[in-house]
């Protein structure tokens, strides 16, 4: 446990032995965690480790069963999350809590607006905004809706509502998670700036390898517990992974074992949707994977559901193993056998209150149902308990609630979906956003096996090591443009990143896509 | 606790709530727990059914409909004209659910293709469909349509009649009467389709998450416009069967009736997100309904004071049904 020598001002947070049940299930048991101002203090862990629990005790949503929280050496007990609030903490949630229908002043002030007897003070709340906004140094105006910023940006509209509040301790869980590394680089300067101001951060990721640059200590949680507290400077990326699993990882990807061929199984020409990408051409080959590589918005995604045929497009063709294919809807993509696994799970992939088994069946009900349509149980059953096995799902049987898993194991449902259907190309998107390390080389070593089977698997990744470390072949955007294919094992980061950032090959890399007044 | 445990307690609570109330209505009052106010609680509560199952199915993809009160006066008004133009009864009554499935498919289409909200889409239909029924009627009712016509409300399975000695008729069973036979004929294969069939499956993929089903190659489309086509001949059954039991055809018949329907799927259990929901639970739903009206009347309490409670026991189920969603 963390203790402060007396003369030492005490810690901005301090957090002692922290217990919180949930019914019989111990979701936390004694951990400490101190957080001191103008620092940036990464808590890492798997899913389901307890950083969510613990931010929630933090940010006033749960009370501890045990244990103490102390804000400036003062103990506390907060009852709500407003509690918390008021003594300047505030959480900043992966998926962002604005109203897209208000403006970004709206958003910063909602529930709290400055008023003029009864009505809203609209010039105050107004101005307000923007001397938040002014503090990050983003050019994002009070008066434009919410609805029609990026991601990024909503981003920095809840940053300047936490300063609004008067933050002391923010707590930014997966702040990147659908950023742009340009996007990131932002972030990371407003982050440094909030530092300066004797703002304390609590910074939650899986993206250890960007911690580096703004991380001052990190904590480790396993399982509920406490692991370990260190100065970044002093450890390792391969040492958090260690202490977060309580084993060595050796690589994290694994070896390949698929061999490419000279086999095209599916070619893509002349793809095009006007105002979003293309023409786009690229072939997929026999035993390869193949990555999408660039920024967000460039137009991987919009391609892949483009071939998959859940989007329309005005002009191209698709060829599948030489045969041109007509494909109007996913019903046709998937009769072809094309598989698409969306980016965004719980949104598109998976329908959540159906059960495992009647998900890994969903795309292909005919083959567990005979004459009229009636659906044969034992059938679906073993068919589930087959891909519960082969990929490893880990719930407690064939009929629980797609809802209640893992982000891990929903993903492999969603692949065993696939893979019932004898897909031959399937496009993987972003297949392991918001999964846990062990999870994720699980997912790693199924995507090389399905290749090795003869399957053409494209990867579409933000993380550059993960193309990198997994594909074959990268196919780079760049605002809805294919502008490079490289080879793999000849390419870098740097490469990449350049192809991606600029159209012209001569102009420097990094061009940043957040609109930022002069520093 | 999975779900599925939950849903069986769900699904026992308000099975327990309905033997609750047969238990006490028995109490008070002597003539409720008979056989032939069972029939009769049975007969009242048929109509309820057919438009709940149909509820279900729109329920369970998302949807809602609320047409169905007006499709059945106009179903069952242009049986009855078909009728009174020659037609024999049983195609009039074809001719009747014919047109509530028309009305359905309408419905289908104004929300997959024109991507109307169900609720819009189906109020417009409302209107309409009850504004058609008094145009070609002109708003008057339909008589001296015959005894053939009454068979399908009036009619029963198993009658036993034996004349005394005198010559009168003396009944020793009622009998199953035809809407009773036909409402449990119904929930049978409305439950089976449901649970059992791909489409019915579907059907629970659709309102789970739509995008997700059509991304899996589910024609999400057709199952929509399946759902609505189904509540809307059911509807146009529930018109022929009301205005075959009154020998009448009202135009002005059926309204409100949207709301037993909805609140009947609700009450057993049915999610208004879509996704959630048996046939089983909307019969038990159904019958709370009936039971509750038919209890009360018997108990002299007034129309008004058992709107209160019918109101009363909705919100009550629906705010169980959130409590148990939110743990």
């Amino acid at each position: 446990m963390p203790v402060s020598s007396p003369s030492a001002p005490p810690p901005l947070l301090s957090l002692s032995d922290v217990t919180k049940r949930f019914f019989n299930v111990t979701a936390l048991a004694g951990v400490s965690l101190d957080v001191r101002r103008g620092e940036v203090h990464a808590v890492c862990g798997e899913n389901g480790a307890g950083k969510s629990t613990l931010m929630k005790v933090i940010s006033g949503m749960y009370a501890p069963d045990e244990g103490t929280l102390r804000l400036e050496g003062e103990e506390m007990r907060f009852a709500s999350t407003q509690a918390a609030q008021a003594r300047g903490i505030v959480m900043i949630h992966q998926e962002l809590n604005l109203v897209p229908h208000l403006d970004v002043a709206e958003n910063i002030f909602l529930g709290r607006e400055p008023r003029r007897g009864l009505f809203v003070d609209r010039a105050r709340q107004r101005a307000n905004a923007q001397a938040c906004l002014d503090r990050l140094g983003v050019a994002i105006r009070p008066d434009s809706p919410v609805a029609g910023l990026s991601v990024a940006q909503q981003q920095m509209v809840e940053i300047a509502k936490a300063l609004s509040m008067n933050a002391e301790l923010l707590i930014m869980d997966e702040p990147t998670s659908s950023l742009t590394d340009a996007e990131t680089a932002q972030l990371f300067k407003v982050i440094r700036e909030l530092k300066h101001a004797g703002v304390g951060i609590i910074y939650i990721s899986h993206r250890l390898d960007e911690m580096a640059e703004i991380v001052d200590r990190v904590t480790v949680l396993r399982d509920g517990r406490y692991v370990a507290t260190m100065d970044l400077a002093a450890t390792s990326i391969d040492e958090i992974v260690s202490l977060m699993v309580g084993r060595a990882l050796d690589d994290k990807f694994p070896a390949p074992t698929r061999r490419r061929a000279d086999e095209t199984v599916l070619a893509v020409r002349g793809l095009r949707r006007k105002g979003a990408f293309g023409p786009v051409d690229f072939d997929l080959r026999r035993g390869e994977i193949l990555g999408f590589a660039g920024l967000i918005g460039a137009g991987r995604t919009e391609v892949a559901r483009a071939v998959f045929g859940a989007d329309r497009v005005d002009a191209g063709e698709v060829r599948l193993h030489g045969r041109r294919v007509d494909i109007r809807s996913p019903i046709d993509a998937i009769r072809h056998g094309i598989a698409y696994l969306s980016e965004d799970r719980k949104a598109h992939g998976l329908a959540v209150k159906m059960t495992v088994a009647q998900n890994v069946t969903l795309a292909n009900m005919r083959a567990v149902s005979g004459r009229l349509g009636f659906i044969r149980f034992a059938d679906e059953l073993s068919a589930a308990r087959r891909y519960i096995d082969a990929l490893g799902i880990r719930t407690p049987s064939a009929g629980q609630v797609a809802k209640l898993l893992s982000g891990g194991n929903q993903q492999k449902v969603v692949i065993a979906k696939w893979l019932f259907r004898d897909s031959r190309v399937i496009f993987f998107d972003e297949p392991t956003r918001g999964i846990d390390v062990g999870a994720k080389y699980a997912i790693y070593e199924l995507m090389d096996k399905l290749a090795a089977d003869g399957i053409g698997v494209v990867l579409i990744s933000s993380e550059l090591p993960e193309i990198l470390g997994l594909t074959d072949r990268v196919c780079v955007f760049h605002e809805g443009s294919l502008t490079k294919i490289l080879e793999t094992r000849d390419t870098t980061q740097e490469e990449i990143m350049h192809h991606a950032s600029v159209r012209a090959p001569a102009a420097p890399a990094h061009a940043p896509t957040l609109q930022t007044t002069a520093a | 606790m999975n779900d599925r445990q939950k849903d069986l307690i769900q699904k026992f609570a308000a099975l327990a709530g309905l033997l609750v109330l047969v238990a006490v209505f028995s109490t008070t009052s002597n003539s409720f727990f008979t056989l032939g106010n069972g029939m009769t609680v049975a007969l009242q509560v048929t109509s309820i059914v057919y438009l709940g199952i149909g509820a279900t199915y729109v329920i369970l993809t998302g949807g809602i409909d609320l047409s169905v009160g007006s499709i059945l006066a106009l179903s069952g008004v242009v049986a009855a004209l078909a009728v009174k133009a020659g037609v024999p009864v049983p195609l009039g009554m074809t001719l009747g659910i014919a047109v509530g499935a028309l009305c359905g498919a309408i419905n289908g289409l104004l929300v997959t293709r024109m991507k109307l909200p169900p609720f819009i889409a189906t109020l417009g239909m409302m209107l309409v469909a009850r504004g058609v029924a008094l145009q070609i009627t002109g708003a008057r009712a339909i008589s001296g349509l015959g005894d053939a016509f009454g068979e399908l409300g009036n009619g029963s399975l198993w009658r036993v009649v034996k004349l005394d000695a005198r010559g009168f008729p003396d009944v020793v069973f009622p009998g199953i009467p035809y809407p009773v036979l036909l409402m449990v004929v119904l929930a049978v294969i409305a439950s089976i389709l449901l649970t059992r069939t791909t489409l019915g499956r579907h059907i629970h993929a659709v309102g789970s998450n739509a995008e997700a089903a059509r991304l899996s190659g589910v024609n999400v489309g057709r199952v929509v416009m399946f759902a609505y086509m189904v509540s809307g001949a059911l509807a146009g059954l529930t018109g022929c069967v009301l205005m075959s039991r009154l020998v009448t055809a009202q135009p002005n018949e059926g309204v409100m009736y949207e709301l037993d329907a909805i609140a009947s799927a609700v009450i057993g259990g049915t999610s208004l997100i879509g996704g959630v929901g048996t046939i089983s639970g909307t019969v038990i739903g159904s019958f709370v309904i009936g039971i509750l009206r038919n209890g009360l009347n018997m108990n002299g309490v007034s129309a008004f004071t058992q709107q209160i409670i019918i109101g009363l026991v909705i919100l009550l189920t629906v705010w169980i049904d959130q409590m148990r969603n939110r743990r």
